[in-house]
């Protein structure tokens, strides 16, 4: 590396660090800090800029354009702040997981037409959900009516799942405030072994069943085929479903 | 002059960001270099990631970091459903608007440079 190099490396991871300072200060959680400087750290070395700041303007003008647009920026009044995070999980461990998120604060707002949680935390005072899912084959109504006296409302719906969400301000009162919130988390996807298993057997079923049907026949291409219209059979109702989820979402 | 184009730019680059993501998952640099190419001249990191922050809060687009194992590092952002039908929808008025303008200016004998 020549001096040259060295000097703007040098400069470089100066400007950086300050960004990551200004970020902080301005209320930036520090995973996102620290995502945000990599990856800004990793266009400089790609575009080969040796000027930061020629790159990226001036660190305090960069840190406020940044924070302002990440759901953590202070509005004129502090009470309407909200964090939003959008995530999804499998049937198997969904409901444990929105109890868990929701003891961090964070209320669904909807499910939206890809399964997603999408999910609003109050940044000035975070407070408990509590959380429960129920199977609906025709329609909502009834077990909306059911639930509503013990104070679950109705948060969203997945294909044959309703979602219904509680404050649990309605039973701890005061002490629902979530006093230190973690960061947003950065995953946003949660499937669980259980999950991946059975996509494991499915897969491994449909090429043993394919195997079968090319020995059967004494021609691979019957086996083939039969794996194909294998994922096109899957695909199917997959896309119907992806569809019907999509009209609901867009009717509610 | 060079102002002008400028702020048409500023105008439709968040349209021209979830038109690069229309290709699959991507990330700053990659995006910037995408546009560059498209003959909209170097697009600097400070004008860029704003804009990227922006459709992320929007939900227009989904952004997750990946270390990678070898090299930095980076945030790589994907087109969402809402993204795909805002794109569909403001890019449509946007070409609206284009062919308006070009209407006028070809009826007062403009021709492009």
């Amino acid at each position: 590396m020549s001096t040259t190099d060295a000097d703007d490396r040098h400069r470089q991871d100066g400007y950086l660090l300050e960004l990551a300072e200004r970020l902080r200060a301005h209320g930036l959680p520090a995973d996102r800090v620290e995502a945000t400087v990599m990856d800004l750290g990793a266009h400089l070395a790609e575009c080969g800029a040796g000027d930061a700041e020629a790159e990226f303007g001036p660190a305090e003008e960069f840190a406020r354009q940044l924070v302002p647009d990440t759901g953590v920026r202070a509005p004129a009044d502090p009470g309407d702040e909200v964090e939003t995070w959008r995530w999804t999980a499998d049937a198997y461990v969904d409901e444990a997981l929105l109890n868990r998120f929701g003891d961090e604060g964070w209320e669904v707002q909807r499910v939206d037409a890809v399964g997603r949680f999408v999910s609003h935390r109050d940044v000035a005072q975070p407070q408990r959900w509590e959380y429960r899912r129920e199977l609906v084959t025709r329609g909502r109504a009834d077990v909306d009516l059911r639930l509503a006296p013990d104070g679950w409302e109705a948060c969203g719906d997945w294909l044959v799942y309703a979602y219904y969400k509680r404050p649990r301000a309605a039973s701890l009162g005061p002490a629902a405030r979530v006093d230190s919130p973690p960061p947003v988390p950065e995953r946003s996807s949660f499937f669980s072994r259980k999950f991946y298993a059975l996509l494991a057997v499915f897969a491994a079923a449909l090429v043993v069943a394919g195997a079968v049907a090319a020995v059967g026949d004494g021609d691979a291409s019957s086996g083939l085929g039969f794996v194909t219209g294998g994922i096109v059979g899957a695909a199917i109702p997959a896309a119907a479903a992806w569809t019907y989820q999509r009209r609901r979402t867009r009717r509610s | 002059m060079s102002d002008r184009r400028s702020s048409w730019f500023k105008g439709v680059l968040d349209l021209l960001v979830l038109a690069a993501l229309t290709g699959g998952e991507s990330y700053g640099y990659e995006i910037a270099k995408l546009l560059g190419g498209a003959g909209f001249g170097q697009i600097k990191g400070g004008t860029l990631y704003p804009v990227l922050n922006r459709l992320e809060e929007a939900g227009l687009v989904d952004a997750e970091f990946r270390a990678a194992e070898k090299g930095p590092g980076r945030r790589y952002y994907r087109l969402t459903e809402e993204g795909r039908a805002t794109l569909g929808e403001q890019g449509g008025l946007w070409l609206a608007f284009d062919h308006s303008v070009r209407e006028v200016l070809a009826r007062a004998g403009v021709e492009e440079r």
